[in-house]
């Protein structure tokens, strides 16, 4: 019987899941980047990075040499390790459901 | 929404969005370095030539096509095998999904070039225009997988079709050029100094960078 606690809900709100997966699939990303992929407001993609970030899953870095500062994210190890058991823990509850 | 169409929605959200983030790269940075490398020999020994004759080579005619061609498949023979190796060093197949966006974004562009380039050798005998469709072809081809290729691929897009471009303009504005008896040394320069540079260039870059675009790990 799968616990549903063992969802992460700092991952599982939609847009901090679609922030996440993208972090995990690739390196990193700049946050314009990911507003255009996600196609979310500023203030509302700034709030779930600290979210994560606050969570320790997400890393942010600042590169001021440009003449334009720029911000990128990258996710943690810890990040990675909290979004596989996600992962995992949904496909569980997929099988279990719906087994074979 | 229960909990089972709950997941199921959450895992098309994170499969749609990792494709969408999904990165392939479809030309390895040995295999770009080999084919460069034998395009700066193959149009070296022609600039060679010109010089000990202090003119212009013997016309090479379709041998020129199949001197090419002969580079291209050694080149991309090698490349897949390379791509073949590192999909199964990863546990994957070789025709990976990645592979397959590769082959439908460049298939058009170099169809047109292939096809536009080879009749113009074979029946125009026009081998400067031939080279230089075949370079802004080519570049086209790269620019058409920028939404998934890493940016060394894209920049080296651009360099072939801005190099392409001014080429063109330099031939077309150049009347000594056109009227030449033959044009295959020119022709054969511009593939050394398109395909052969561009690509030890891109192959440089891509093993020197620090932080290489981790294909692998995402494909």
């Amino acid at each position: 019987m799968i616990d549903f606690d063992q969802l992460d809900k700092t991952i599982h709100e939609k847009s901090r899941l679609s922030i996440m997966t993208l972090l995990a699939t690739r390196g990193e990303w700049a946050f314009q980047e990911l507003k255009a992929e996600l196609g979310m407001s500023d203030g509302n993609l700034i709030t779930h990075l600290r979210t994560l970030g606050t969570a320790g899953y997400v890393q942010e870095s600042r590169d001021d040499s440009g003449t334009r500062p720029r911000t990128t994210y990258t996710v943690t190890p810890a990040g990675t390790k909290a979004f596989k058991s996600y992962v995992d823990v949904l496909e569980a509850i997929v099988k279990t459901i719906n087994p074979g | 929404m229960s909990t089972k169409q709950d997941a199921l929605e959450h895992l098309r959200v994170i499969r749609s969005l990792m494709e969408k983030a999904h990165i392939y790269r479809a030309i390895s940075a040995p295999a770009a370095l080999l084919g460069g490398l034998l395009a700066v020999v193959c149009a070296g020994y022609t600039g060679w030539q010109m010089q000990q004759k202090g003119g212009l080579p013997e016309t090479m005619g379709v041998l020129f096509l199949w001197q090419w061609l002969g580079i291209l498949v050694v080149s991309s023979s090698v490349n897949v095998i390379l791509l073949a190796r590192e999909a199964a060093r990863r546990g994957q197949p070789l025709v990976s999904e990645g592979m397959r966006m590769a082959l439908r974004a460049i298939f058009p562009p170099l169809l047109v070039g292939g096809v536009l380039g080879c009749g113009l050798i074979v029946y125009l005998q026009n081998h400067i225009l031939a080279t230089l469709l075949w370079v802004v072809c080519y570049g086209l081809a790269l620019l058409a997988t920028a939404s998934f290729s890493p940016r060394s691929l894209v920049r080296l897009g651009w360099v072939f079709v801005a190099l392409g471009l001014a080429l063109f303009w330099a031939y077309a504005a150049n009347s000594d050029i056109r009227n030449m008896p033959h044009d295959d040394a020119p022709a054969n320069l511009i593939m050394g100094l398109t395909f052969g540079l561009c690509h030890i260039g891109y192959a440089a870059a891509v093993f020197c960078s620090q932080k290489p675009e981790a294909v692998t790990q995402r494909e």
